[in-house]
């Protein structure tokens, strides 16, 4: 397999100019084409342990970041992001053009790839089971998730989406970088000293954003599906003592399908898919403040 | 008036853990959150075990209210009465 990392940053600036870099992101094969060199480099960093794929392969995702040829291009340079040639979403400032790729595949993922059940969540795996994390923003999962990934020894699905194969309630992974926020980027930087992160972006609707590097032993492993072990909403509460409460197992399900993007047009599908998750992983409401703590707790998780 | 039917067309979709259950209404698309007892009401009304004596019994009303409420449940009219 010819990895990202095969390709020199000037290769890799070229190709992606030029007739576009096929990536394979776990289960997707994503066709991505820009003349913007933030994104080059990002991709290089990010990237540099993932499939290169024949500019022949079938593509699941057709992206473009191109630059608006607007009049105020010389002021306020911009930055848009085509799916299939179309203009789906406003312009960003050019210096968001690498996260506005991520925020782009998410969206693909979420909006498109109706064949699994998706829930907002991060999903990490250890001893084959795997932990979904739904939770709203703000509420520490992305960090809890790059923790758990970084130091915890858990293996990345995803930070974003858990996608639930409909067919057989096996967890599919989309290992991507994890997205960090605003504090969470200092507090990563200091809790995983070796984690590979993007420079900071700041002023996004999101406000600063940094992306770390999915661990390559979860980039290797993305073809491995996982059994759902349990669901737990996190949320970090400063200074507070760690809690975990026992959910009913119903309160799970109603509150897995709130997070949710697609179960609703799954209809009947994606009930049984849900049920499925509910009936294998039992729910637990989570409250942390020390990072230390909140991984033992998982590893208890993943021992018992 | 002669009592109470499931809406027709539902396949009801439902799991039930630990005295709670999830009902997946596919004619509305809404999921709902019941107790295991007005599952049970609910299903036992599809499989038509219940007379109109049983039903009159006030200890079920709140819970064929709270049916009703959800557009799981509707009257059942007395041949010769249309509703209106």
């Amino acid at each position: 397999m010819t990895a990202v990392a095969s390709l020199s940053p000037a290769q890799l600036r070229a190709a992606l100019a030029g007739p576009g870099l096929t990536l394979g992101t776990g289960r997707f094969t994503t066709r991505l084409h820009s003349p913007i060199a933030s994104v080059a480099d990002s991709i290089g960093l990010l990237y540099a342990d993932y499939p290169l794929l024949d500019d022949t392969a079938f593509a699941d995702f057709h992206l473009q970041l191109t630059r608006p040829l607007t009049h105020r291009r010389w002021l306020k340079p911009q930055v848009t992001l085509l799916y299939d040639g179309r203009s789906l979403f406003r312009p960003l400032p050019l210096d968001q053009a690498y996260p506005m790729f991520e925020w782009g595949l998410n969206w693909c993922v979420s909006s498109r790839a109706n064949r699994y059940l998706i829930v907002h969540a991060a999903v990490v795996e250890k001893n084959g089971r795997a932990a979904i994390l739904p939770a709203p923003p703000g509420s520490g999962k992305s960090t809890l998730c790059a923790a758990l990934v970084g130091r915890g020894g858990w293996r990345l699905l995803s930070d974003e989406l858990t996608m639930v194969r409909l067919d057989d309630g096996l967890l599919v992974p989309l290992p991507r970088p994890v997205s960090l926020k605003n504090g969470a980027i200092d507090v990563i930087r200091a809790y995983v000293p070796d984690a590979t992160l993007s420079p900071p972006v700041t002023d996004t609707v999101k406000g600063t954003v940094a992306h770390m590097k999915a661990p390559g032993t979860s980039v290797a492993r993305a073809g491995e599906t996982a059994l759902p072990g349990w669901v737990i909403f996190p949320r970090y509460q400063a200074g507070a003592e760690l809690t975990a409460q026992p959910l009913a197992r119903a309160d799970t399900f109603m509150e897995l399908a709130a997070n949710c993007f697609n179960y609703s047009l799954l209809a009947a599908a994606g009930f049984e898919a849900l049920a499925g998750v509910v009936e294998s992983a039992p729910g637990w409401r989570f409250t942390y403040s020390v990072l230390d703590e909140a991984l033992a707790f998982f590893d208890g998780l993943a021992r018992s | 008036m002669s009592g109470w039917r499931i809406v027709s067309g539902q396949t009801l979709h439902h799991r039930c853990w630990d005295g709670m259950a999830v009902l997946y209404n596919d004619l509305s698309g809404a999921t709902h959150q019941l107790s295991e007892q007005a599952l049970a009401l609910l299903l036992d009304l599809r499989d038509d075990l219940l007379s109109s004596d049983d039903l009159a019994d006030p200890a079920l009303a709140d819970l064929l209210d709270n049916l009703r409420s959800l557009d799981l449940i509707e009257a059942r009219m007395a041949p010769g009465i249309e509703p209106v």
